[in-house]
């Protein structure tokens, strides 16, 4: 008889025996003589070829058999101890991997019993006793196990949800090695288990494949479990590939062999958890110029179309395109890509700040990669892309998309030495203006990877800090040399400093005292300290003197708006601006129909204008206040008066109070702030003037001034200004004419293409719900509203 | 929180012109009295107790008074005056009669020093008579100890101080000139020891600590110039002190090295502390420059004053820094 249809002959007895015996002895006798075809040892009683039959077709149906029967008599009147010696090692020493389908398949299955426990503990210990890397390798070596693609298929499935099957029917007794948290992380150091059998096998002689193991890999990361699995296999990957050339080869064909729809997944893992640029070009190796999708990823869409990832995987990845002379071109392709993309005055526009911000960021990476002579061969590049993208990012009417157009101009230019000369912006410098610029100066971070192997490397971190830690002690000491000499007893320190802050430069003229000698001298005043002087004073002066000022009112607006910072004085946009509200509140009529006049007449700068919108908003502000001259004391100042007073008879009133005070029981107190005075708001009747003479002219366009065209900055501060006196003119008789008014206006350019009168007419709009008076809202302004609604919709 | 700025503890008027000089004389019994020199000739006695002028001498013919000084071993009064005397005068018992008189030959401004060497003689040393002249005489004989003429255009002489090292050398000098050049002179040998260049402007004003053998001088900039002195007596310029507005016409360090003053053109008197040069405080009184500064040699070092004179024709008195005297 052949072993095969004994061998059947015989399993199909146990089975029987299994089904349908009631007797122990015939029970335990049909598992040991299965457990018989899985026992290698010399003492076994079956020849390999019997084994061989077995594990090949009958290991599954047996495994089936006893999930089946985990019901019957016979398993409850086993002991534990007969149960692990009989029963648990059909599931542990079989082949892994039908034991590991049979497993999951049973567990989905079945319904919370006792047999179900008894399977989750036979999985737990299957996957603690290193079964996974075992059945890993198992398709590692070149004849792999038989068993259609689709087997395959599902064990692969499996193998990466497990976690998911677990969850979904054990979901309150989950085990903790279940949990994606554990299982990934185990299932990375199994696969790096099988990877180093893989390599040993190669030393050996023996071929292997990583197929199956680089298809674990990508599934597992393209179901989004890339990060705990790489942080365990990337640190160990960059370890092992620093000196092994195995290792590197093993590496190298393990992501060749990732499918191409998981390579994205894949790569970008890696890219994360990798902490330098070496580190990643050894695990990766040259995939890039052989693997499309890798290209693709690495070139483009991690650079270009996806913005989310941090500046060290910029550098590590960057760095990686550096680092070989094959994928030099790549860097190349990639400055030129991404310099399009940063001068792009449509993706300026259109793409999200934090877009543009990593796309500015990867441009500086790369062009401080570069060498010389690879930015001449680019020059002509480059500077079409500075000259282009500095344009269309200072067009901007974002302060941060200016100040980064800025920051990467002056990287540029400094890295390219146009005949020597660099571009030198004023901006203010911030966390992100830093970042930028620091991301110029390459940084020499060193594998922070410990490796006891590479003892070279390890001793010289070891003496890096001794020597820092040497550097830092002797530093306070010569300091302290130094100072000895002063650390007399008689040292200054003991004086301590007098307030100083009176000591301010002395100015020889003296400041003007009349409002017509100031306004002389702001007119023909050749002295810069006399004309410095007398726009100090000139709010003050105004301010002091109502009668004078209305009556030179418009023409010292007038010599204002036209006044030049030509001596730099300090604060001069301050002075200026101050100086003109205060004309504004003064004499608000003639003065705003003369600067609203102006707003739109021919020879004025874009500053001017912006001048004018400013000066008429902030005064605007300040006269829908209440007037704050007209202070009553409140009582506090009082009380705190007499408290050093008390000699003084005149407060009887306060003893008396504080006795009937005391006597007196208080249920609840009343409000104890001061009513605060009403006072006619100054700005209402008056609003019209700031408001409407600014909507009159806006289409018609002048040679200097095109406010629908291209001066869409002053445009959207209009708006903004407009927005604010509708805003303040809430209670004035005349908002609601007002607010139809500007929604007449603003239906015009709602559909701006720049952002900041967008947001502009927003606020305008809001402006004009929260001020018009509600009933005239939905009468006066149905139609209007209406648009509105649908528009914002 | 820094303390306010002090105010002057109280201010002496009804000198009648600008105070060109001041000089304390605070002898351990005596009444303490603070000479000072007008623009219009006039020497004021001023008495520190009653904090009335006691006496008014009249010696310069109307010319301004622009250095007075007592010699320490009499009750004797020097002071230079712009009609190019050096006049003595005898104080003792209420006279005041000029006994002796020294011709410079200076136009200048430059204040004359004077460098006691033993009870009975002593140095003076001015500007003399040619642009960079300067002339030492021993006194009282007047008899000439030494002419020094630089080699080299420096301009007029500015300031002068002469001093005497421990180390044993003859007097030295040291000189700002007009170019701002500062010289150290050795005044036995005539030659000169050091030159540097402190200033781009004429210095002013200089002084110098022979203790710690460290000087400062001001020009009419925004800046004073500290330097030291090296072993090989070469003046070594240290760092600069900026100030706010420019222009000084006179510095003094107290006699414990501890305080540095400045009389500022901007009205204002500047205290430092004089070890690291670090700004104390600013006296805030007079209405015009600031001319003048002494700092008085009291006894007890608790009532030492700070006196500042100033073109608005007052003398402001300060009390500061005397809290820990135990020190210096």
């Amino acid at each position: 008889m052949e072993p095969g249809s004994e061998v059947r002959l015989r399993v199909a007895q146990c089975f029987r025996t299994l089904s349908s015996s009631t007797d122990h002895g015939d029970i335990i006798d049909a598992l040991k003589t299965l457990n018989s075809y899985l026992n290698d040892g010399a003492e076994s009683r079956t020849t390999s070829a019997e084994r061989e039959e077995f594990r090949r077709c009958h290991y599954s149906r047996t495994l089936r058999v006893l999930v089946g029967q985990l019901q019957a008599d016979w398993m409850h009147s086993l002991s534990a101890a007969q149960l692990s010696q009989v029963w648990d090692p059909l599931f542990l020493k079989g082949p892994p991997d039908q034991a590991l389908l049979v497993l999951m398949e049973a567990v989905s299955e079945l319904s919370p019993s006792t047999g179900l426990d008894r399977l989750v503990c036979i999985t737990e210990r299957f996957l603690q006793s290193g079964h996974l890397a075992d059945l890993l390798w198992s398709f590692c070596l070149q004849p792999a196990p038989s068993g259609s693609p689709q087997l395959r298929e599902t064990l692969l499935a499996r193998l990466t949800s497990l976690p998911d099957i677990t969850a979904n029917k054990l979901h309150p007794n989950n085990r903790a090695l279940f949990v994606p948290q554990r299982y990934y992380p185990l299932l990375a150091s199994e696969m790096l288990a099988a990877l180093e059998r893989t390599c040993q096998a190669l030393r050996g002689g023996t071929d292997c494949s990583s197929t199956f193991v680089a298809q674990t890999l990508g599934k597992v990361c393209v179901q989004g479990h890339s990060g705990p699995v790489l942080a365990v296999m990337a640190p160990r990957l960059a370890v092992c590939t620093r000196s092994d050339m195995v290792w590197q080869r093993v590496c190298w064909k393990l992501l060749e062999n990732v499918p191409e729809r998981w390579m994205e997944s894949v790569l970008t893992g890696l890219v994360q958890a990798v902490k330098s640029p070496d580190a990643f070009s050894r695990i990766v190796g040259n995939l890039v110029l052989t693997n499309k999708k890798a290209h693709f990823v690495l070139t483009h869409k991690v650079l270009l179309l996806q913005y989310k990832y941090e500046t060290p995987v910029l550098r590590t990845l960057l760095g990686y395109l550096a680092s070989d002379s094959d994928r030099r071109p790549l860097l190349i392709q990639v400055v030129r890509s991404v310099s399009q993309a940063w001068a792009n005055p449509s993706a300026v526009k259109h793409t999200p700040l934090e877009q543009q911000l990593y796309v500015s960021k990867t441009l500086l990476l790369t062009v401080s990669l570069l060498t010389d002579s690879e930015l001449q061969e680019l020059r002509s590049d480059l500077l079409q892309c500075m000259l282009g993208g500095m344009q269309s990012h200072l067009d901007s009417s974002v302060v941060r998309i200016r100040t980064m157009g800025m920051v990467v101009g002056e990287c540029l230019s400094s890295r390219m030495e146009i005949n020597g000369t660099k571009l030198k912006f004023e901006y203010k410098q911030n966390e992100e203006t830093r970042e930028l610029l620091s991301l110029m100066t390459p940084s020499m971070c060193t594998e922070p990877e410990p490796e006891p192997a590479d003892g070279a490397d390890f001793a010289e971190e070891t003496r890096e800090p001794s020597t820092h830690r040497s550097t830092s002690q002797s530093r306070p000491a010569s300091q302290r040399s130094k100072s000895d000499p002063d650390s007399d007893l008689d040292s200054d320190d003991d004086l301590t400093p007098y307030d100083m802050s009176g000591d301010q430069e002395m100015s020889r003229a003296s400041p003007p005292r009349y409002l017509r000698d100031c306004l002389e001298t702001l007119i023909s005043s050749e002295d810069s300290e006399r004309v410095e002087l007398s726009l100090r004073v000139a709010e003050s002066l105004v301010r002091r003197n109502v009668f004078a000022a209305k009556e030179i009112s418009v023409q010292m607006t007038k010599v204002l708006l036209h006044m030049e910072d030509k001596y730099s004085i300090d604060g001069f946009l301050a002075l200026r601006q101050a100086a003109m509200v205060a004309l504004t509140v003064i004499d608000s009529v003639p003065v705003t129909q003369h600067l609203t006049t102006e707003f739109y007449s021919l020879n004025y700068s874009l500053r001017q204008r912006l001048d004018i919108l400013e000066v008429l908003a902030l005064a605007a502000q300040e006269l829908s206040k209440p007037a704050s001259d007209k202070t009553t004391p409140s009582t506090s100042t009082t009380s705190e008066l007499t408290s050093y007073e008390t000699n003084n008879p005149a407060d009887w009133r306060q003893v008396v109070d504080k006795r009937i005070q005391s006597k007196t029981k208080l249920i609840s107190k009343g409000s104890t702030q001061p009513v605060t005075k009403a006072a006619p708001n100054r700005y209402a009747p008056v609003a019209g003037y700031f408001f409407f003479p600014l909507l009159r002219n806006y289409d018609k366009p002048e040679v200097t001034f095109d406010l629908l065209g291209s001066d869409q900055l002053v445009l959207g501060r209009l708006i903004h200004t407009l927005g604010l006196f509708m805003h303040l003119a809430v209670n004035a008789p005349i908002a609601a004419q007002m607010g139809a008014a500007l929604l007449d206006f603003l239906w015009a350019v709602r559909y701006h293409a720049d952002q900041m009168v967008r947001r502009g007419v927003l606020f305008a709009v809001c402006s004009v719900f929260l001020s018009v008076p509600s009933q005239s809202l939905l009468v006066d302004l149905s139609e209007q509203l209406f648009e509105t609604r649908t528009w914002l919709a | 929180m820094s303390r306010p700025a002090p105010c002057p503890i109280y201010t002496l008027r009804g000198a009648g012109a600008p105070l060109n000089t001041l000089h304390f004389r605070c002898p351990g019994g005596d009444t303490p009295l603070l000479f000072s020199g007008s623009a219009k000739g006039a020497i004021h006695m001023w008495n520190l107790n009653s904090r009335r002028a006691e006496m008014v001498v009249e010696g310069h013919c109307g010319n301004s008074v622009i250095w007075v000084s007592t010699l320490q071993s009499r009750d004797s009064l020097m002071s230079q005056g712009r009609d190019m005397q050096v006049c003595l005068w005898d104080l003792k018992e209420g006279r005041s009669e000029a006994v002796d008189s020294v011709w410079t030959g200076s136009v200048g401004f430059c204040q004359c020093s004077l460098l006691e060497t033993s009870p009975s003689n002593y140095l003076l040393a001015f500007a003399g008579s040619q642009t960079e002249e300067i002339k030492i005489i021993e006194m009282p004989s007047k008899s000439p100890v030494s002419t020094l003429i630089p080699d080299t255009k420096l301009g007029m002489v500015m300031c002068i101080k002469l001093w005497k090292s421990d180390s044993g050398l003859g007097p030295l000098l040291f000189a700002g000139y007009e170019d701002g050049s500062l010289l150290l002179w050795d005044v036995t040998q005539r030659s000169e020891l050091s030159h540097v260049k402190a200033h781009p402007e004429p210095i002013m004003c200089l002084t110098f600590d022979p203790r710690h053998l460290r000087g400062v001088s001001g020009s009419c900039e925004k800046k004073l110039s500290s330097w030291m002195l090296d072993n090989q007596n070469n003046i070594q310029l240290q760092d600069c002190v900026m100030l706010v507005n420019p222009g000084v016409s006179q510095l003094r360090i107290r006699d414990d090295s501890r305080l540095l003053a400045s009389a500022g053109w901007d009205h204002r008197v500047r205290v430092f502390g004089w070890k690291k040069l670090q700004p104390l405080a600013v006296l805030q009184y007079h209405t015009d420059m600031v001319l003048s500064l002494a700092f008085s040699d009291h006894q007890d070092p608790r009532q030492r004053l700070l006196a500042a004179g100033s073109k608005d024709q007052r003398i402001s008195l300060w009390s500061i820094y005397n809290e820990r005297a135990d020190t210096g």
